[in-house]
Parts: C-alpha cells; sequence; structure tokens
C-alpha cells in the first residue's frame, strides 16, 4: 500500500497518480514494494546482488516500465543493482528515479548503478529524475551509475534530470556505442544552498558511423556547486557532440571540462561550453514584453531546463 | 499621446586607452510628441542617437533629464515591463537568443495566453502560415530573417498602443523588406498602432507619416521624406576623411 509520503514521491519522481499501468518495480526503503510484469516483460530479483533484471523480449513495442524508488527512511543508504536487457528491435520507456524524503536529521541516501544492454535495433527511451523532498535537516544523497552498452543501429535516448533538494550528487555515466547506434543524452541539473552536485561522463563511439550528442544544462543558485566532466573518445568513423552550458546565479560556483578524443582519422568530434549568468538581452527581451525581472528570471531558467 | 519634454541622455564614454573616461552627452535636451495612431520613421547617421532615443522611451536606458509622459502619465521612473504592460513594445535591432525558449513561449507571454487558437491566429495575421514555426527554439540556429520575424511578431503580439521597431530590416533579405513595410503599415491602419521605426531603409521612411531626423543627439527635422531628402544628402558627404584616413589606425570619426 501507498501511503501520502510514498504518493507524493512517485508523483514527482514518475509523473505517477498511483500504481503505474504495465510493467513495474516499486522499491522502498531497500525493499520490494509492488511488482507487476508483462506479457513482453519481465523483472525478475537479481540472485547475486540486490537488485532486479529487467528482460525486455525482442520487437516489443510501445510498452513502458517504471521502476521508481522512494526512500523515507532516515539514516538508510541504499545501493541497488538493476541490469535491463533490451531485446532485438524492442521500442520502449523506461521510467526511473528516485525520491528522497527526508523528515530527520539523519542523512538517506541511494545508489542506483543501472546497466543498459541494448540489442540490435532497439530503441530505448530512459527518463531518470532525481528529487528529494521533507522538513528535515538530514542530507539527501543520489549517488546514479549509468552503464549503456550498444549493438548496432540501436537508439537511446536518456532524459536525466534534477531539480532540486538533492544536497550531494555524484553522477556516473558510461557507455560504449556499437556501429550505427545512436546515443542522445541530455542532463538537466539545478542546484541551490549549499549542495554539491558532480557529473563525470566516459563516452566511447566504437562502431562505425556511431553518434552521440551530449547536452547538459546546469543552472547553479545560492552557494551550490555542480562540476561537469565529458570525455567522449572516438575509435571509428563517427561523430560526437557535447553541449554543456551552465548559468551561474547568486554565488554558484561550476566546473565544466569536455574533452574529445579522436582515436581514428574519419572521427568528428565537436563541442561548446558557455558558463554565466543569464544574458541581460534575454531579460530585456522578456521585460520589453511586460514580465517583471523575477518573473523574466524564471521563464529563462524554465526554458533553459525544459 | 508619448510626449518627450526635455529628454537628455549622457553616457560615460571610455577612451581608446581605456584608462580614463568621459561623460558623452548622447541626447540632448530633446522635445517631441508624437500623435496617436501615425507611423514615424526615425533615422540619422550612426551614432546620432537614434537607439538610444528609442531605447529612452522603452526605459532600456534611464534618462538623464527630462520626461516622458505616456497619455498624460510620467513614466520617466517606470521600470521596463511597467511601461510595456502600459502599452509601449520594443522591437530589437538585433534580437535575444535563448536556450530552450521557443517562438511559442514568447508569444505566449507577450499574448498572456497559451490558448492555441489565439495563437494561430495571431501567427496568421503575421503571415507566418506554418504552425511548427511556433516550436522552434529562438537560438542561434535560427536565420537572421527567421529572428526578425519572431521579434517582430511578439510585439504585435503585446498588442501596444506604441510599437517602436529598432532597424527592422537588419540581416533580413532584400525580398522580405516590402511584405514587411506592408505588414507594419496593416498594424497601424487596422488597430491604430502608433508606430515608431528606426531605420535607414527608404521603404520605412517613405511609408512613414512623418520622419524624424535625429542628428548630434537631437531633432535637425521632422515632417515628410522630400522635405528631409536634401539633409539625408548633405549628412551622406562625409566631413571627417582627413581624420580618418592614414596607414596607422584608420577608423571613421562619424
Amino acid at each position: 500500500m501507498l501511503n501520502v509520503i510514498d504518493k507524493q514521491v512517485l508523483k514527482e519522481v514518475a509523473g505517477l497518480e498511483g500504481i503505474p499501468k504495465g510493467a513495474y518495480n516499486i522499491r522502498k526503503d531497500g525493499k520490494l514494494l509492488g511488482r507487476e510484469v508483462s506479457a513482453n516483460i519481465n523483472i525478475e530479483t537479481n540472485p547475486e546482488v540486490d537488485g532486479i533484471i529487467i528482460d525486455i523480449k525482442p520487437g516489443t513495442v510501445n510498452e513502458s516500465v517504471h521502476i521508481p524508488v522512494i526512500l523515507s527512511q532516515a539514516g538508510l543508504h541504499d545501493v541497488v543493482y538493476n541490469t535491463f536487457i533490451v531485446g532485438e528491435g524492442a521500442d520502449v520507456t523506461i521510467i526511473a528515479g528516485c525520491g528522497i524524503h527526508c523528515g530527520g536529521e539523519e542523512s538517506e541516501g541511494h545508489s542506483g548503478i543501472h546497466e543498459f544492454q541494448i540489442k540490435a535495433g532497439a530503441k530505448v527511451r530512459y527518463v531518470e529524475k532525481h528529487v528529494a523532498l521533507g522538513s528535515g535537516s538530514g542530507r539527501r544523497i543520489l549517488n546514479p551509475t549509468t552503464k549503456v552498452f550498444m549493438e548496432e543501429n540501436a537508439q537511446m535516448e536518456m532524459e536525466l534530470t534534477q531539480l532540486g533538494g538533492v544536497d550531494e550528487a555524484k553522477r556516473f555515466n558510461e557507455a560504449k556505442i556499437g556501429a550505427g547506434s545512436v546515443l542522445i543524452i541530455t542532463e538537466r541539473v539545478m542546484t541551490d544552498g549549499n549542495q554539491e552536485a558532480d557529473s563525470r561522463n566516459e563516452i566511447e563511439l566504437v562502431g562505425t558511423d556511431s553518434r552521440t550528442n551530449i547536452v547538459a544544462r546546469s543552472v547553479i543558485k545560492g552557494n551550490s556547486s555542480q562540476d561537469f566532466y565529458v570525455n567522449l573518445t572516438a575509435s571509428a568513423k563517427c561523430y560526437g557532440h557535447i553541449e554543456c552550458d551552465a548559468i551561474i546565479m547568486d554565488n554558484g560556483i561550476n566546473q565544466t571540462v569536455p574533452a574529445l578524443r579522436a582515436l581514428h582519422p574519419d572521427a568528428q568530434l565537436t563541442h561548446e561550453a558557455s558558463i554565466g549568468k543569464i544574458a541581460n538581452d534575454q531579460l530585456m527581451k522578456l521585460m520589453s514584453l511586460g514580465l517583471d525581472y523575477d518573473a523574466a528570471v524564471n521563464r529563462i531558467i524554465q526554458g533553459f531546463l525544459r | 499621446m508619448l510626449e518627450l519634454k526635455n529628454v537628455t541622455f549622457k553616457a560615460l564614454d571610455a577612451d581608446d586607452d581605456s584608462q580614463s573616461s568621459s561623460v558623452r552627452t548622447i541626447i540632448q535636451d530633446l522635445s517631441y510628441t508624437f500623435e496617436a495612431g501615425k507611423f514615424y520613421a526615425i533615422t540619422g547617421p550612426n551614432g546620432s542617437g537614434k537607439t538610444t532615443l528609442a531605447k529612452l522611451i522603452m526605459g532600456i536606458n534611464e534618462l538623464s533629464a527630462g520626461k516622458i509622459i505616456f497619455n498624460g502619465t510620467d513614466i520617466s521612473k517606470l521600470p521596463i515591463h511597467e511601461r510595456a504592460n502600459a502599452g509601449i513594445v520594443y522591437g530589437f535591432q538585433h534580437p535575444a537568443r535563448f536556450k530552450g525558449t521557443t517562438f511559442r513561449d514568447l508569444l505566449s507571454i507577450a499574448l498572456g495566453s497559451e490558448d492555441e487558437e489565439r495563437l494561430i491566429k495571431l501567427i496568421a495575421r503575421m503571415g507566418i502560415c506554418s504552425q511548427d514555426f511556433l516550436d522552434k527554439a529562438v537560438d542561434s540556429k535560427l536565420s537572421g530573417g527567421e529572428i526578425k520575424k519572431i521579434e517582430l511578431a511578439t510585439v504585435i503580439a503585446k498588442n501596444p498602443q506604441v510599437a517602436i521597431y529598432d532597424e527592422p530590416d537588419t540581416g533580413i533579405d532584400l525580398w522580405t523588406i516590402g511584405p514587411m513595410v506592408e505588414l507594419l503599415k496593416r498594424e497601424q491602419q487596422e488597430h491604430g498602432t502608433t508606430t515608431i521605426v528606426v531605420s535607414h531603409n527608404r521603404a520605412f521612411l517613405e511609408a512613414a507619416d512623418t520622419l524624424l531626423l535625429i542628428n548630434d543627439g537631437k531633432i535637425s527635422y521632422s515632417g515628410d521624406l522630400a522635405g528631409a531628402v536634401p539633409i539625408l544628402e548633405d549628412l551622406s558627404v562625409c566631413t571627417f576623411n582627413e581624420q580618418c584616413q592614414g596607414d596607422d589606425d584608420a577608423k571613421c570619426y562619424r
């Protein structure tokens, strides 16, 4: 049964009003809260480590699987290993994410280690949202790791979002992209107060005509800090682009380090990065349409993090 | 309707070596009354103060002295957004480019509504047929023509009493200027918009009911285009040749 806090967290993390339709696995405070499988998507407990194996049959199309995590136990630092096997030609959406509800003084944390094996021709949209709620003073810590292994002609779109409340986040994304496959990563992070977020990405374009586009949008408010690192390595004829932009507000600090490594003469890699305050001409434009300063700032940030 | 009373704007003028600065008067004791529903063109040499004057009306630049009266109310101290909500809107010469913000976002802010039907009706009024255009990101990928089209559309969407367009033809190809002039004239005529266009382009000067010639921060002429032509021709003859030419440090002093 879901209590009020569980419902609130599920809504924030996965946009769910209650138990989702189709396949799902809800983990709460390190334990299984509920699970449902479908004809094409099987979920079972991993016998070797704490976590689940999600097996999506080849050719499964237009199905989704929800695997949200709820954490509301003071002092708990939950670690979970989830493996996703996406069969050939499947086209699915995976909604993950973790919501911490902190009501006390003790810290709470979750480390979700996700491994994706994307088979040939499969298409995956992976949406992961991290939030932290509650009036407690304990630190809220989220350290996700995502490892992606793509065979040929597969597509994966990853939307990684953390828009507030998380005191400490250390993210690690790793990917190996096969021939003709495409990986699109969009990471959106907003920090405030004394929060810290660190994102490290090791992306390898290993197959001929593989492609990737890595977009990072950071908003750093208060005294918070964010660091973003990408190492994009190309060992085949391929195309890769990194675009990382950070808006600094108040006294935030940011380090953005995109690195490109071409180990093949036909690799084409580009990057663009920017760090700065909200551009004055953007503010002037919205104010000249009738928004006051604060509303203009909000609209610009809203668009930036979309 | 919109009255400028002894308007003056002074700015710090940093010297080339950035070691010292001095105060420069850009708009000097300028007075003029814009009448409701008329089409004005403001022209003059580069650096004469045209854009500064337009930005003073919008509140982007703050007055150093003088007053701006709009519909009988002194708006000299009002911030930009309050002037916008009072009925004055400004189209920038170099429109802002955003990340993530779409044409739909800007149009909805200007219109004060996200209603799809109203948005589509609005873009049709501006001659934009494609609804896909609504979801275009207003970013660096847009062409000069597209961003100008969006800029104009956002001004019109606000349904202003006074619409100020600062060099709307910048970045626009020759073939687009005619329809743009027609659009602004149509807005003026059908919606009674007092239209002020800062431009060097003859098409706008010809479309205007009144032309204001700004030189050295002052209005040196106001009237029809025919009367302005001899002055404009005179201004186009450069008198700084001796100063600007040379092997070293060649630059324009106009």
